[in-house]
């Protein structure tokens, strides 16, 4: 595995989850400053700076886990209740988290050193006094010294040393891969089978360690079970003596021996001793002699081995014979024995003799086994392991939608196709058939991108929830008070939308916090409360969604506004003049124009609506502003839902076919002419109590001016639609249908034409031009 | 017998990290959030060995060890806790709970791997 692709990976996945981390960070502590003493709160935040710590670090961003870890030690204290956040602390915590961000996006953490310190400084100023220890206090072996030492290690370990998951066997061998050993098993413990425990540990064992590895490697391996066993260790230096290799088998085996005869001799006695029949203890004798054997054989002991084979065979069939307990038996027995002791006795004097053949048998391997490494590609990852969501690429999704689209486009040959069939060729049947299918494929299409275009519906709540923390901020920094109030935070818009509605709303909200809520003082001389209201809301209304920005501040003064143009010349005195009120506001959108006092870091450089105004349209939507001096503004944003498909309405006009889109369209209907009247150079409609300026689509387009009277047909279809200036009553010359269209962008010439949104390409192939009703006027 | 080892963490990136350590060693690793899924998932997979956090919703570390000790299968499994300097006190209760061993957080990955093949060779 390539070291530095994996650290890649790893950080690049650590940033992702970071990212979260810290956006939900931003949430929680703002909640958190509210009710600072809410314990489920508070562990939130800490478990979500104490992963960011964690799996930062072992990511390798060590800088920003050692920051992290100050801001991490205030939320410790405070959830285990021994500190109370204050408002203070939680400045500092929001600047803190920003220096995360900070120190995970920079290429070079040490540049940021400066800042860093100045944060855990004021830190640790609301810290209670403590040592702190050390960072991962991780033994290293400091000095491999060439010597090598010689440590007599007894470990017993725990009887319920099991249920803590531990294999004895298997910290013997890590001992015993140390260096070379020699292992001996005490035995003793073990009781006879009726009462043995398989889930208790009866097992002791003396190693006899040589290495060159420092003491403190020694008894890590006993780290996790050193609390609960038996650990004796007494070491002294080994001499460099070459003799030593063969003598420590030889020692362990002796020990065997030693402890084997010990045992037999204690049987013999026991059955001198009885008075009865005791069958325990010929199975216990054997059993000693069985392992006994084990031992000599593992050694290569054969004579050894054949004694005591011997002796096996005998009390077998002493036992089978029935003469088991007889003292013939138990003298042979002893005699045995005496045989063996001797035996033993002879080869620990001359220790050169007996040894098999085979050099391979030794007691303790000398390194630990090889293990056979799987190799990776054999192990199969199963990548959404409790993912209750997957994370999309974009582009995916895109092409899924597109396609989706166009499905929905192409169903619409279907009515076509069979129209043809029944007029054109008479076969009405297929041609019912033709459209039948077509209608099923057109249920399927609908759902399909329905169920597509839900993937990418985002709640907006992911692009308000920055917003109290910018309102508290500008509050703080300015010495407002001032409450932001959500709504419909679960309001749902495609994901394209969501991305490019925040910065207008940044801007909206920023001005009504900036701009809008007055200083406490001055609300509460003007009978309000101390505290600035910001509401911000978002709900679905038919097929678009609402956003409304409103403010209880000061509201804009029309005059002021209309003063403020024409010192910029961006209006001319006479238009000032003719202008009301509502026309005024919408001054505001004008480039350049602000009625800021001063520009302040936030906002007042007078480039902020008409931005929002032109970004708004782009996503086809609009804006419109509403104040009242003295009592407040709201600003209402009107997007559509979705982006790609829309329903529509086919008009025809002069020969060329247009769309409208639905939602623009508030009312069709085919007029009486006498309702249409004219005014100077423009006609206006009376429809149920309205009146509505109108206009001609047919020359609307042209450019052309009728002269003279206009020749109105008897009955006028006419479309009232809602423009950014208002209603407005569209004359076409004829309603085709209802449409479903995908609504292409027009190419970069074109982009700029307010008037269409796009075009279309029919079911017959035609192209229509798909209007965008707020930039008709 | 390739051996498989659970990971329990309310930190993807976390265990994305110990996956692809792990992954890289030989072993297959599986996946949880935190104990309630480790539970569920063990009781259908068998596990040689769990690294838990101790810090998780819904069911700490500690309290995973105790619930695995209970299941008949894995009474004898071996089971890690990752933890934080400043917790070396939870030691203790992880092994009254049962647990074989810890590895103190944040660790280099070395340092895992010989830890899990300290126990679960």
């Amino acid at each position: 595995m390539d070291i530095a692709a994996l650290q890649k990976k790893m950080r690049g996945a650590f940033c992702v989850e970071a990212a979260d981390l810290l956006a939900e960070l931003d949430s929680s502590m703002l909640e958190l400053e509210s009710r600072p003493q809410d314990a489920d709160l508070l562990n939130r935040v800490f478990r979500a700076i104490h992963t960011i710590k964690g799996s930062g670090a072992t990511a390798g961003f060590n800088e920003m886990a050692a920051f992290t870890h100050h801001v991490e030690e205030l939320f410790d204290e405070a959830r285990l209740g021994r500190l109370i956040i204050t408002p203070q602390m939680i400045d500092l915590a929001l600047q803190a988290k920003d220096m995360i961000g900070q120190l995970l996006d920079t290429e070079d953490p040490s540049s940021l050193e400066g800042p860093c310190a100045d944060i855990v400084d004021a830190l640790s100023k609301f810290l209670p006094l403590k040592s702190r220890p050390a960072t991962n206090g991780h033994a290293k072996a400091s000095h491999g010294g060439a010597l090598e030492q010689r440590h007599k290690i007894f470990f017993k370990p725990h009887a319920q040393v099991f249920f803590s998951g531990t294999d004895p066997v298997s910290l013997v061998d890590e001992l015993c891969a140390l260096g070379r050993a020699t292992v001996t098993a005490g035995v003793e413990g073990i009781p006879s089978l009726e009462s043995l425990n398989p889930e208790q540990c009866y097992l002791s064992w003396e190693v006899e360690l040589v290495t060159a590895q420092p003491l403190a490697k020694v008894k890590e391996v006993f780290l996790f079970v050193e609390d609960e066993s038996e650990i004796r260790m007494t070491s002294q230096l080994e001499p460099a003596r070459g003799g030593s290799e063969v003598a420590s088998p030889l020692t362990g085996f002796l020990n065997i021996a030693g402890q084997s005869l010990a045992a037999l001799a204690g049987f013999l006695a026991q059955r001198r001793a009885a008075t009865e029949p005791d069958l325990t203890c010929c199975k216990n004798y054997l059993r000693v002699l069985k392992t006994f054997q084990a031992s000599a054989h593992h050694q290569g002991r054969i004579a050894v081995v054949a004694l005591l084979e011997e002796q096996v065979h005998f009390l077998d069939s002493a036992v089978a014979s029935n003469s088991a307990f007889s003292n013939q038996t138990t003298d042979a027995l002893a005699d045995g024995c005496q045989k063996l002791t001797d035996l033993i006795k002879s080869i620990g004097q001359d220790n050169q003799r007996d040894i098999m053949s085979e050099p391979a048998a030794s007691p303790a391997p000398a390194g630990a086994p090889q293990r056979d490494t799987v190799p990776a590609s054999e192990s199969k990852k199963d990548a959404n392991h409790g993912a209750s969501s997957i994370r999309v690429d974009q582009d995916k999704l895109d092409r899924l939608m597109q396609s989706a689209g166009e499905l929905l486009v192409a169903r619409n040959a279907f009515p076509v196709l069979a129209k043809r069939l029944a007029l054109e060729h008479g076969l009405s049947a297929v041609g019912k058939e033709v459209k039948d299918a077509g209608d099923h494929i057109s249920h399927i299409a609908e759902d399909l991108q329905a169920a597509i275009m839900s993937i990418r519906m985002m709640p907006i709540r992911t692009v308000f929830q920055r917003f109290p923390r910018m309102v508290r901020d500008i509050c703080r920094a300015q010495g407002k008070e001032a409450e932001l109030i959500l709504e419909g935070e679960d309001t749902e818009l495609d994901k394209t939308v969501i991305e490019q509605i925040a910065d207008p709303l940044v801007h909206l909200v920023r001005n009504a916090a900036d701009h809008g809520v007055e200083m406490p003082d001055a609300r509460v001389a003007a009978g309000k409360p101390r505290a600035g209201k910001i509401t911000l809301k978002a709900c679905n209304k038919e097929n678009n969604v609402v956003i409304e920005i409103h403010d209880d501040g000061r509201g804009m003064d029309p005059a002021r506004l209309k003063q403020k143009a024409l010192e910029k010349g961006l209006i001319t005195a006479s238009a000032a003049a003719s202008m009301d009120d509502r026309a005024a506001l919408e001054l505001i959108f004008l480039p350049g124009l602000t009625t800021a006092e001063k520009v302040t870091d936030i906002s007042g450089r007078g480039v902020g609506m008409d931005v929002v105004r032109s970004n708004i349209r782009r996503l086809h939507g609009t804006t419109t502003l509403e104040s009242h001096q003295g009592r407040g503004s709201k600003i209402t944003i009107t997007l559509p839902a979705s982006l790609m498909v829309s329903k529509g309405i086919l008009v025809e006009a002069k020969g060329e076919v247009y769309v409208f889109p639905m939602s623009s369209v508030v009312q069709m209907a085919r007029l009486p002419r006498q309702q249409i009247h004219r005014h100077e150079q423009s006609h206006f409609v009376t429809f149920r109590n309205e009146v509505y300026p109108v206009l001609r689509l047919a020359d609307h387009f042209a450019a052309t001016k009728p002269f003279g009277e206009v020749a109105w047909p008897a009955e006028v279809p006419m479309a009232i639609v809602q423009t950014e200036r208002g209603r407005v009553g569209v004359v076409v010359d004829r309603f085709v249908s209802d449409v479903e269209v995908i609504v292409k962008p027009m190419g970069r010439d074109f982009a700029n034409i307010s008037a269409f949104q796009g075009a279309t390409i029919m079911g017959d192939g035609r192209v229509a031009l798909v209007i965008n009703p707020a930039g008709l006027i | 017998m390739t051996k498989i080892i659970m990971i329990v963490d309310d930190s993807t990136s976390m265990r994305q990290m110990v996956n692809f350590t792990l992954a890289g060693a030989g072993y297959l690793v599986v996946e949880a959030t935190d104990g309630i899924d480790a539970l569920a998932k063990s009781a259908t997979q068998k596990v040689h060995l769990f690294i838990t956090d101790l810090n998780m919703p819904n069911m700490d570390g500690i309290q995973l060890t105790r619930k695995l000790r209970a299941v008949p299968e894995y009474r004898f499994t071996p089971i890690v806790l990752l933890t934080t300097e400043s917790h070396l006190e939870k030691k203790l209760e992880g092994k009254a709970a049962g647990a074989t061993g810890w590895v103190v957080k944040p660790f280099q990955m070395e340092q895992l791997l010989a830890v899990v093949k300290k126990v679960c060779p």
